[in-house]
């Protein structure tokens, strides 16, 4: 599937890719064994459409790793099927790149090394993918820090050098799992906006899970809202505010609140469900959207 | 520039002699010659700044360096610097400013303001550099302890760590000849000094003390019945340094140095053969279930068997006695190698092997990149522990077989009432081994860098 891929020709100041489409159609998972097999997915159909960035959101323990362990192909569904542009996912590919959520930099080696892991890997170093590797670092302001190890680096910083680590293979589909999680409030919306900048730039296809309703609102494209487990798709919002997004607007635009509102509804529901059915995370959620109802209110 | 010039006032007072004695207490300069320090103290101007002055602003530019000589500063560094700690006060001895002597970016990297009345000097960067040109060695020391002096406060930006080449900058030298060994050397001195100030050393001499006393006294002060028989520290002692030693061993004898060789060369070969063995077996295990399910159950049956159980078996099979010990110092080494391997490739993060192989490494790469450099710690606490089990068990191996070694020193000793020769064997065994022990830390640590400053950063 690796076999052809779409660098762009020349300068590689271009991060245009052949964004490809992901659809998932009646998948269904479950773990464990006899009596303990609990069904993780059920059923769950949904497109990742080509060139938008959708993100993921449901309450916490949903299910949305094991999802994103199947689309990325570490595992395979027990039935339905997943396939990226029409062909089926056999198995992680550079095609479908993950950012984990927590940071999967290499410990043992610096920025720069860790950003060209993948084309060396794959013996395709050349004079093209060497200043890809600089302009990446550049714009991801890493720069000065290309001989620093992961682990004197900040958690931003982290997370840049993860996002160049996966552009710099053109992959076709980038899958984050809650990748700003556990940073902290300024730096994950800087992030934000890095992030959203960066995409704006590609419009490579995007698929973002988060629990975070600010983030999922002000990235998305589409908002795919979920169930509780057995996971499901709940919803689906277009979240149609215009590009580029930034902070202060979306909090002044009605039109985001009322998408906003919208969703936590859906959520709150579902939150409302495995609450009652006993999940720990759930009654933070709920804890957490009736405050911030009462800010809207 | 700098902004508030007008108001710092040229003070009086300070001679030459006495600006050299301030120089000499600094960091940078605690090492120049006398004479260059006097050109430099020529050099230095000497300025006083009333409570509150700013002395410079984040971002002018930076063209002299100041050492404090009396009040302080508070020196307050802009976020960019990524220092460990942005604000602090400077007194006398402290020396700002240093961005003047970059190569490269000549910009203040912090706002700058009198605490109280301060006298400074202020030293021309410019110049500074001039004069080391014509002391190339003088200029490169004072650089390389300059950057050891950033070093403490800094997770070094890149552009900062060039400072350690300034030399090239500022000394017309190649970047090829930048005495590298020298800034070692001068850093190892460093780190040195720093020792000698902390209170590790006195503890320690401490803790060898107490035990020595402790011997000293039970046997010669006290004459406790029990160590009636015990050799005391002073007989022993005489004994290990004596030209003519009644039992036949000491410092001077060549047989001392033959039984350390052999015994050494004994650990060395078992060692290898421990790590080649046990690092792959280790590995192997970690890696793939086959292979542990195969291997795992028949290493934990015969792994709690002792040394001494093997003896037997070890001389039928190896008939030759040197073989036979270097089996048996071996296999104690070579379970505690494997055993720490396998646990380091458990402990690796299943997020790394899953990147790599999303970015497009193969099962093999897998292996190569991402499980033996996410096992080297453990490997290393490992060999650490197997180097020290090597040395135990070569002593039990030693006292069954062999014709020399420091096992078989104090087993014959024991059996020919040599009991000072005893203890000679046991301190130089403990020597040695904590020789052994300390070499594969600090290769350990030379191999695992991100490890060494993932551990430094730990304490930030």
């Amino acid at each position: 599937m690796s076999a052809v891929m779409n660098k762009p020709g020349k300068g590689s100041q271009n991060l245009k890719v052949n964004s490809a489409e992901m659809r998932v159609e009646g998948v269904s998972k479950s773990y464990g064994i006899a009596h303990l097999r609990e069904n993780v997915v059920h059923n769950a159909s949904f497109v990742i459409e080509k060139s938008k960035l959708t993100v993921m959101i449901g309450p916490s323990g949903c299910g949305k790793s094991t999802l994103i362990r199947l689309l990325a192909g570490f595992d395979k569904p027990d039935s339905g099927t997943v396939t990226i542009d029409g062909k089926p996912v056999k198995g992680p590919d550079r095609d479908r790149l993950v950012v984990f959520q927590e940071s999967a930099l290499f410990p043992w080696m610096n920025t720069y090394d860790n950003i060209m892991y993948g084309p060396r890997a794959r013996g395709e170093v050349d004079d093209e993918t060497k200043a890809l590797a600089e302009f990446l670092l550049d714009k991801v302001g890493l720069t000065q820090f290309r001989n620093k190890f992961p682990s004197q680096l900040s958690g931003g910083m982290q997370r840049r050098a993860e996002l160049a680590r996966a552009m710099i293979n053109f992959p076709r589909v980038m899958i984050l799992d809650e990748p700003f999680r556990g940073l902290d409030a300024m730096t994950k919306e800087l992030m934000w906006e890095y992030y959203a900048g960066l995409y704006e730039e590609s419009r490579r296809t995007n698929f973002f899970v988060t629990t975070d309703i600010d983030e999922a609102i002000f990235l998305a494209d589409r908002l795919l809202i979920m169930t509780n487990i057995p996971t499901q798709v709940r919803a689906v919002l277009e979240v149609d505010l215009p590009r580029p997004r930034n902070l202060k607007e979306l909090l002044e635009s009605d039109r985001a609140n009322e998408i906003k509102m919208e969703a936590l509804g859906i959520l709150h529901e579902e939150a409302m469900k495995s609450f009652s059915s006993g999940s720990a995370a759930a009654s933070d959620f709920i804890e957490a959207y009736s405050k911030r109802v009462k800010k809207k209110g | 520039m700098t902004t508030d010039n007008s108001k710092t006032g040229v003070g009086q007072g300070l001679d030459q002699a006495a600006k050299a004695a301030l120089l000499r207490e600094t960091m940078p300069f605690k090492t120049v010659p006398d004479a260059t320090l006097r050109r430099i103290a020529d050099l230095a101007k000497e300025e006083t700044l009333p409570a509150g002055t700013r002395l410079y602003n984040e971002g002018d530019r930076a063209d002299d360096l100041f050492v404090i000589a009396s009040g302080k500063i508070e020196h307050a560094l802009g976020p960019e610097a990524e220092a460990s700690k942005l604000v602090k006060m400077v007194k006398r001895g402290d020396v700002i400013g240093w961005a003047a002597l970059l190569s490269t970016k000549q910009r203040r990297l912090a706002t700058t303001v009198a605490e109280a009345d301060t006298q400074i000097l202020r030293i021309n960067a410019q110049k500074l550099r001039d004069l080391f040109q014509n002391d190339q060695q003088t200029g490169d020391m004072v650089m390389s302890r300059f950057a050891t002096m950033i070093k403490e406060d800094y997770t070094l930006p890149d552009w900062l760590a060039k400072t350690r080449s300034i030399g090239e900058g500022t000394v017309a030298r190649s970047e090829a000849e930048v005495p590298v060994s020298e800034s070692r050397l001068a850093l190892l001195g460093y780190r040195l000094g720093l020792w000698v100030k902390s209170p590790k050393p006195y503890l320690m001499i401490t803790g060898f003390t107490a035990v020595l006393l402790f011997w000293h006294f039970s046997v010669d002060v006290f004459e406790w019945p029990r160590f009636r028989n015990m050799p005391g520290l002073v007989e022993v002692i005489t004994e290990w340094l004596s030209r003519d030693p009644i039992y036949g061993l000491s410092v001077w004898t060549p047989e001392y140095y033959t039984h350390i060789i052999v015994s050494i060369r004994r650990v060395f070969i078992a060692f290898l053969l421990a790590t080649a063995l046990g690092v792959t077996l280790g590995l192997f295990m970690g890696w793939s279930k086959g292979v542990r399910e195969f291997v795992f159950p028949v290493f934990e049956t015969l792994r709690p068997v002792p040394i001494l159980a093997w003896v037997p078996l070890a001389i039928i099979i190896f008939f030759h006695p040197e073989s036979t010990v270097i089996f048996l110092t071996f296999l104690a080494s070579f379970y505690a190698t494997a055993l720490n391997t396998m646990l380091g490739v458990d402990s690796i993060d299943e997020s790394y092997s899953r990147a790599a192989s999303c970015l497009g490494a193969n099962k093999w790469q897998v292996f190569r990149h991402v499980i033996v450099p996410g096992a080297l710690p453990f490997i290393f606490t490992g060999l650490q522990i197997s180097v020290g089990v090597a040395w135990f068990s070569l002593v039990a191996a030693e006292m069954v077989s062999g014709e020399f070694g420091l096992g078989f020193v104090i087993n014959t000793s024991y059996t020919m009432v040599k009991y000072p020769t005893i203890v000679i064997g046991m301190i130089t065994l403990g020597a040695v081994g904590y020789t052994t022990s300390a070499m594969v830390r600090m290769l350990g640590d030379h191999l695992m860098q991100w490890r060494v400053r993932e551990l430094a950063m730990g304490g930030r």
